[in-house]
């Protein structure tokens, strides 16, 4: 069954097509990465999705329910969760206390919240700090958090910006192994990336946005070789022929 | 003895010295001064909901002041409401004006805001300085409304000070429950995300211009209630005392200096910044007119500069510091981070 | 009729001059972003230095300039140095700190407090060569001063306008303006630039101070009128634009000037900041300003 459906999207800026009559179709349970060189279209096509933007034109369906153009707010009680580029925790409050700002969307009990929110921290292997302020927080914490939050709020599909941008290959193993755990806890996953061989490792399947326009889709294996793509990362030169 | 229960003595002990205090402080002039303190104590709790909280920095609060005391001070004198009823009133139309000027803008931009608060804080004593009827109401414009005396509770009126006293030290600490049990809630912490950082709040679930202005509604209806009590009190009062910037601004900088979304950090402001102005007012304004204005910018200045989050952090620090010398804990070293 | 040419006549000179002050905000606001509370108290400062030269001296209003705004310039860059700088860096990643907020507030009080404490609260008014003097143009009376005051105007925005377009700091002003950190980047000292941006704000109310004083009564609260009038203005016409500015202050001249006609000060004071208040709501980057997420 299609979860997410981007049809014929487009986003300008004035005279600038940042996304371009972009289609796409994700699979429950799948995880989907978007890859593409940088300014390509990445965020801006996650942003018409998780309600930043509204698109100039097409639509975004969720399970058949379009979506197009909603708020943020109501994007998320959809249950379609993201994380930032640019993390943003609540730097003046404890790791617990953030985690809980995205429970609350399931329940008005502040004691259940707090139940809910230390369960999504055991998961994220974050319990041992939850009472540290997010200032104090290293990055690979940070992005961990982030990670935790948009959890909280107990997704369907899970929309992540480019989380492992800056982290140690240890670190990036690590978040690795809980996409994947939350995989299979039943969440559908769509994930920009930039670290290729992380994000080659964990998805289903790949599509590369260059200009705005989708170039290539496909299994890892497919983009990988493909010549689009090649010629868009790294030039002419590179194409084997 | 331990530090837990030494922090409790000496939170018993100030309960019981403050719902006291009449007892052992015997002087009208005294206790008009610690209402007035505790009024602004008050005032500044109700503030700190939009202006703690929702992270926006409102500058034209006295406007509610104004707007309860004149719509219950009205209601009493030309069609016989009590005072009681007449404060809810007010509340509630403060309440309705907050949110109406809150919805478009609650949106904008941190200067904005300020700006348009300030606008129509300053609108409205414009207004009511030259009105002297609006409608079948009579506002008598520049020269104020003087309230009829007339003794009873019914009319919100006592000859002596100590019931006022009572009414407000209670307002303030429903006032400071209200916040308390808010930071507890969902609101609470909608609030403060939102204030912080409203994008990842938003990506959250969470709309925060709607809560932003649920808080300014809540935050509107307390801050008028003070306007009632004030012209119950003084039993007089004109557009200039409640209306107008220094008034409005007087509160922000209030909370800001004490800690502004804290809880504590209101009150700790108006207790220790009032009795520097009324001091400095008294000893200094023959001499030097507008003394006191210079040493309360140069708090202001000071204080922005070197502890921008507000007294009450180095102030809980010091009792943390008291309380562990005391009980001869040794002080544990901060990791500082 | 005729009244109604005059009112739009006196409105638009009266109107440029609130411009003019108008326009050291609109500077500051656009390129360090803050609100400068203390802007009015720069205006008083300018008013009562060049009072001061001009009563001590005897000198025409406008040769006091010579004084008045070098003076002006170095008062605004020290305050920004040593006030607001801090605040800046301290909160770096703040885009407009509340903290600037309650700074200038803080020096609006003990400017306005000081002056009233050395100088009495009395209105003190100065004669010079123009004072009271106007001509008549048609059946239109022109006061003389005012249209001075529109021809410094005109004269310091197009100064203005050119600094900020062909001249390296004006050139290093701009960038630092759009994007402290990247600014920082190119090898621009962006604290640098906001103190000689807000020197040049503050100049320019010495300008202002001048061309005020041969009709305008000077008192310590002077500043609060024009502070308010300012942010109005400044908003209105949108922030950052110099254009805007003139044009904002003008429209507030002319509602004052033809509503006088009309109804009472007070209520025409009432109508501006209504106008203010419509246009935050459907316009609220200003007639000129550029369109953001307000």
């Amino acid at each position: 069954m299609t979860e997410l459906e981007i049809k014929n999207v487009s986003k300008h800026f004035g005279g600038l097509k940042a996304v371009d009559q972009f289609d796409l179709s994700i699979e429950k349970n799948q995880i989907f990465g978007l890859i593409g060189p940088n300014g390509a279209g990445k965020s801006t096509l996650f942003n018409c999705v998780a309600g930043v933007y509204a698109p100039t034109s097409g639509q975004v369906i969720f399970r058949g329910d379009e979506i197009t153009g909603m708020k943020p707010w109501d994007i998320c009680k959809k249950r379609i969760a993201r994380t930032f580029q640019i993390v943003k925790p609540f730097k003046m409050k404890t790791v617990l206390y953030n985690t809980m700002v995205g429970a609350f969307i399931r329940s008005t009990n502040p004691a259940e919240v707090r139940d809910m929110a230390l369960d999504v921290l055991e998961r994220l292997k974050l319990a041992d700090k939850k009472d540290t302020l997010a200032k104090n927080l290293t990055i690979a914490d940070r992005k961990r958090l982030e990670l935790a939050r948009a959890m909280a709020t107990d997704p369907e599909i899970l929309l992540l910006d480019e989380c492992m941008a800056g982290l140690r290959p240890n670190e990036v193993d690590a978040v690795l192994e809980i996409i994947r755990g939350i995989r299979d806890g039943g969440v559908t996953i769509f994930v920009i990336e930039h670290i290729m061989r992380a994000i080659m490792s964990v998805s289903d399947r790949i599509a590369v946005i260059h200009f705005g326009k989708k170039i290539a889709e496909g299994t890892p294996a497919e983009v990988s070789t493909d010549e689009k793509v090649i010629k868009a990362y790294l030039g002419e030169s590179y194409v084997a022929t | 003895m331990t530090k837990e229960t030494l922090d409790k003595i000496f939170k018993v002990v100030l309960v019981v010295g403050v719902f006291t205090l009449p007892l052992w402080m015997s002087s009208p002039a005294y206790l008009q001064i610690v209402i007035l303190m505790f009024w602004y104590a008050y005032i500044t709790t109700s503030w700190n909901m939009v202006g703690g909280w929702a992270g926006v920095l409102p500058l034209g609060h006295s406007a509610y002041i104004g707007i309860g005391a004149y719509t219950s001070t009205v209601l009493a004198i030309h069609y016989g409401v009590s005072p009681w009823i007449g404060m809810f009133i007010g509340g509630v139309l403060a309440s309705l004006v907050g949110i109406i000027i809150g919805i478009p803008t609650l949106k904008m931009r941190g200067a904005y805001f300020a700006l348009s608060t300030m606008a129509f804080g300053e609108g409205v004593r414009v207004f009511v300085e030259n009105t002297d009827k609006l409608g079948p109401f009579v506002l008598n414009g520049p020269r104020g409304i003087c309230i009829p005396l007339q003794e009873s509770f019914a009319n919100f009126q006592f000859m002596s000070k100590v019931p006022y006293y009572y009414i407000i030290l209670i307002m303030l600490c429903l006032a400071l429950f209200v916040t308390w049990y808010m930071s507890r809630i969902r609101i609470g912490y909608y609030l403060n995300a939102g204030g912080e950082e409203s994008e990842a709040a938003e990506a959250l679930g969470v709309n925060v211009a709607k809560y932003k202005v649920i808080a300014m509604g809540i935050s509107c209806f307390m801050t008028a209630l003070a306007g009632t009590f004030y012209a119950q009190l003084m039993l007089y009062f004109y557009p200039k005392a409640l209306l107008g910037l220094d008034l409005s601004f007087e509160i922000a900088f209030i909370s800001l200096i004490g800690g502004r979304g804290t809880l504590a950090g209101p009150v700790i402001g108006a207790l220790l910044l009032r009795p520097v102005t009324d001091f400095s007012r008294i000893y200094f304004s023959s001499m030097l007119p507008g003394l006191h204005l210079v040493i309360y910018g140069l708090i202001l200045i000071l204080i922005m500069l070197y502890q921008p989050r507000g007294l009450q952090a180095p102030l809980s620090k010091f009792y943390d510091w008291l309380l562990n010398k005391i009980t001869g804990n040794a002080v544990k070293k901060e990791v500082k981070s | 009729m005729d009244f109604i040419i005059q009112a739009i006549v006196s409105g638009t000179l009266m109107g440029s001059i609130y411009g003019l002050a108008a326009l050291g905000l609109t500077l500051i606001f656009g390129v360090i972003k803050v609100i400068n509370f203390a802007h009015g108290s720069c205006l008083m400062v300018g008013m009562y230095t060049a009072y001061w030269v001009v009563k001590l001296t005897g000198v025409n209003p406008y040769f006091a300039l010579i004084v008045v705004v070098p003076l002006l310039f170095v008062f605004g860059y020290f305050l920004e140095d040593l006030l607001i700088n801090p605040v800046l860096k301290a909160q770096g990643d703040v885009r407009e700190p509340t903290e600037i907020i309650v700074v200038t507030s803080g020096v609006w009080y003990i400017l306005d407090n000081i002056t009233l404490m050395m100088f009495g609260a009395e209105y003190r008014v100065v004669q010079t060569a123009i004072s009271g003097k106007s001509f008549e143009l048609g059946q239109i009376i022109v006061s003389t001063p005012k249209l001075y005051g529109f021809i410094a105007t005109i004269i310091v925005s197009l100064a203005l306008v050119w600094f900020l377009k062909s001249t390296k700091i004006g050139k290093s002003i701009r960038a630092a303006s759009l994007d402290r950190e990247a600014a920082s980047l190119m090898g621009i000292n962006q604290y640098r630039m906001y103190n000689i941006a807000f020197g040049i704000g503050t100049a320019i109310m010495g300008v202002v101070g001048c061309v005020l004083i041969p009709f305008y009564y000077v008192f310590p609260t002077v500043g609060v009128i024009f502070d308010v009038k300012c942010f109005i203005i400044v908003v209105l016409g949108g922030l950052g634009s110099i254009p805007g500015a003139l044009i904002g202050g003008v429209i507030v001249g002319l509602i004052e000037s033809i509503g006088a006609q009309f109804m009472t000060s007070t209520w025409t004071e009432l109508i501006v900041y209504a106008v203010f208040l419509t246009v935050l709501f459907v316009m609220p980057s200003g007639l000129f300003g550029e369109k953001r997420d307000w």
